[in-house]
């Protein structure tokens, strides 16, 4: 199974608060069989005691480190929101929820810090007009 | 030219007292995680022996296996995950039990063939045979899996890896049971033979020659928990109490000091000595009164005569601890002191504060006229202090910035000092190499980083999300900027060993992250996507790596 795959990158997600994000990339990931429903729980644990934000308008929700034995699989989900959404006080447009399986997912996930590292690649996946669009600028990242 | 030579001289006798306090640091390290055991330990003899506060005869059948076989394989399994985690431990544990078990087999054939009604031998613990197996074994089993590494047939690596280290573990503690106990036996006759006859010849106060200035260069730890735990502990399990936990611990010498400052001395240092009491006394952090003594070196014949003084009375009173006293504060003496020795303890405390304080009143008064010329010299000596320690500690820069404030006046060093660690990255950002300038006359310290940064580790809960990103920007930053030979990895806190030289943690976390390894330099970011951090740390190493260059170059131009 590929860790990001285009049926799980979304270009104009309705999520408009932070709960629902998390809830929704769990249920991506669950659905693509990658965690247990009680990642999702963990989820929410570890936003309890240190948020996701990244930075640059990134969050990152994933389980906490007890959870792992309900992780089956590697998998991202890639989100944009059609709306600012607030994440404990910062903006936030882009959600990439994490399951990781023995750092199957690290590569992926390595782009997709290099992208938003990169001002100018977070103004290109802003801009991006499609799901398409997001998945191939994040695709690209490695190749320069 | 002769400055040249002079540094040179320093840093070669820095380097050995650098390898000499990496083995301290590694002693408490092992150590220290267990002090909770070894005060519990304490506590039931207190309560529980025939004698104690409280005889109770079932529990007291807990203080001998206690002392005999939990807390020497307790320290065996803290040193050999210190070398090679979880596996690593076990192994150490295992091992440690074939070095208490071939002690009690050696010291049971002799006592065979002593005649009957001689005294027997009573056992030995095998705390020094823990601290020399634990990690012996973790680093064997480290060797081991690294031959075969990557070399197991899918399928088979779990069978591999239990048996390998269940055999080693066999092979270790038969190596420990014939070979290792008979040298700790071996040295442990020797050492306590050698402090029974300082005991017994009234000698012991003379050691404080040694310890006294050992702990002013921050050896404390090496001496208190690499010779004086194990044999006070073995001293404890047969009398009761020993004398030995009292040598290092003693806060009064440094009382002492303190007190004359505060009385006798002048401008900043006479300002910070009241605050600094409190910290010593009853926070029990020793370290806070070294650079005291280092402004003023004349005054270790007050510390060495205050400790000798606290040593002859816990003699003459024929008192001790039961266990050690960990950290040295006032209340944790008390609280380990025998029933039988509150008098001579606490005694011991005060004369050795006086005779302290009497000997260094004498020496500050003397050269007050020419310290009132030379304000600043405490911030100088805690430049020092820091750089002997090769790293900044909260109480000493606390004092620094508190000094800079107080003293106003002409003491640029001291503020120079406070505002660098106002810009490190964090309050444990070491100052290192700057020892050279500062123990010079007058180069101001610089805050030119110590640790030569090969590895740098991103830590967060999981180690799954935030930190490989923050990770992946860090190798990235690095890469563009040329450096080679810098490894950029991620991990959970939980995992987090020593062997890093950078720790980048979200601020939230940095604080679990210095307790997993104190030694590394602690940067703290709240964004790992662009944290301004990211390029601070990559200058710091552009800096270390010009450093390294210019120094190598001007040393041979001289």
């Amino acid at each position: 199974m590929s860790v990001l795959t285009p049926d799980r990158v979304f270009a104009s997600s309705p999520i408009t608060d932070k709960d629902e994000a998390i809830r929704e990339a769990g249920r991506q990931l669950v659905g693509a069989g990658a965690v247990t429903e009680s990642y999702v729980d963990a989820m929410f644990d570890r936003e309890k005691t240190l948020s996701t934000y990244m930075g640059n308008l990134l969050a990152i929700p994933h389980g906490t480190n007890e959870a792992k034995d309900e992780v089956l699989d590697s998998a991202l989900v890639f989100i944009r929101t059609a709306a600012p959404i607030d994440w404990d006080g910062n903006e936030v447009r882009f959600v990439v929820g994490i399951a990781g399986k023995d750092g199957g997912h690290l590569e992926i996930l390595s782009k997709i810090a290099l992208v938003f590292s990169e001002e100018e690649e977070v103004e290109k996946l802003l801009a991006a007009s499609d799901a398409a669009e997001l998945y191939e600028l994040l695709g690209s990242v490695n190749e320069e | 030219m002769t400055d040249s030579a002079v540094a040179t001289d320093e840093s070669a006798k820095g380097g050995v007292r650098v390898a000499v306090q990496k083995f301290g640091t590694f002693l408490s390290g092992m150590i220290m995680p267990n002090i909770p055991a070894l005060v519990a330990w304490g506590l039931i003899t207190a309560f529980f022996i025939p004698d104690g506060w409280t005889p109770n005869e079932g529990l007291a059948s807990l203080v001998g296996p206690t002392i005999h076989y939990l807390l020497p394989l307790l320290i065996a399994n803290t040193g050999g995950r210190m070398v090679y985690k979880e596996r690593g431990g076990v192994v150490a544990t295992v091992a440690t039990m074939g070095v208490i078990a071939g002690s009690d087999f050696l010291i049971a054939q002799f006592n065979a063939t002593l005649p009957a009604g001689e005294n027997e031998l009573g056992q030995v613990h095998m705390f020094i045979g823990a601290m020399i197996m634990g990690p012996l074994a973790a680093w064997v089993m480290k060797q081991l899996d690294k031959l075969w590494d990557g070399k197991v047939k899918a399928g088979f690596e779990m069978l591999v890896n239990m048996f390998s280290a269940g055999i080693l573990a066999l092979i270790m503690a038969i190596f420990g049971f014939f070979i290792l106990a008979r040298i700790v036996n071996w040295i442990m006759d020797i050492l306590s033979l050698g402090v029974s006859w300082l005991i017994d010849t009234g000698w012991l106060p003379l050691v404080s020659v040694l310890i006294e200035p050992a702990k002013v260069f921050f050896l404390n730890n090496a001496i208190n928990h690499g010779v004086l735990t194990p044999l006070g502990t073995q001293m404890a399990a047969t009398d009761g109490k020993s004398i030995l936990f009292l040598l290092e611990a003693n806060p009064g010498p440094g009382l002492g000091i303190l007190l004359a400052f505060t009385f006798f001395g002048v401008g900043i240092a006479k300002a910070t000595a009241p605050g600094a009491i409190i910290i010593h006394f009853f926070g029990g952090i020793h370290e806070i009164y070294f650079p005291y003594v280092l402004m003023k070196p004349a005054l270790l014949i007050a510390v060495v005569l205050g400790g000798a003084t606290g040593v002859g009375t816990n003699m003459v009173f024929h008192a001790g601890l039961r266990a050690p006293a960990s950290p040295g504060s006032f209340i944790a003496i008390m609280a380990q002191t025998a029933s039988d020795s509150y008098l001579g303890v606490i005694l011991s405390v005060i004369l050795s504060a006086a005779v302290s304080f009497l000997v260094a009143a004498f020496i500050l008064r003397l050269s007050r006229k020419r310290d009132l010329e030379t304000e600043d010299a405490l911030a100088k000596a805690i430049a020092q202090t820091e750089a002997n320690k090769g790293k900044k500690s909260d109480a000493l820069s606390g004092l620094a910035a508190s000094g800079a404030s107080a003293g106003a006046g002409g003491t640029q060093a001291a503020a120079a000092t406070a505002s660098g660690t106002a810009a490190g990255a964090s309050p444990y950002a070491s100052t290192g190499e700057a020892s050279a300038g500062a123990g010079g006359a007058s180069t101001p310290a610089t805050a030119t980083p110590d640790r030569e940064i090969k590895k740098i580790v991103f830590a967060c809960d999981a180690g799954m999300g935030s930190s490989a990103m923050g990770a992946s920007v860090m190798r990235n930053k690095i890469k563009k900027a040329g450096f080679d030979g810098i490894e950029v990895t991620n991990l959970a806190i939980a995992n987090l060993d020593t062997s890093a030289d950078l720790i980048i943690t979200q601020k939230e976390l940095t604080s679990r992250a210095q307790m997993k390894n104190p030694d590394a330099i602690h940067v703290s970011v709240d964004n790992f996507m662009n944290s301004p951090r990211y390029d601070e740390v990559v200058e710091r190493i552009r800096e270390q790596r010009s450093a390294d260059g210019g120094a190598g170059s001007s040393a041979d131009s001289e």
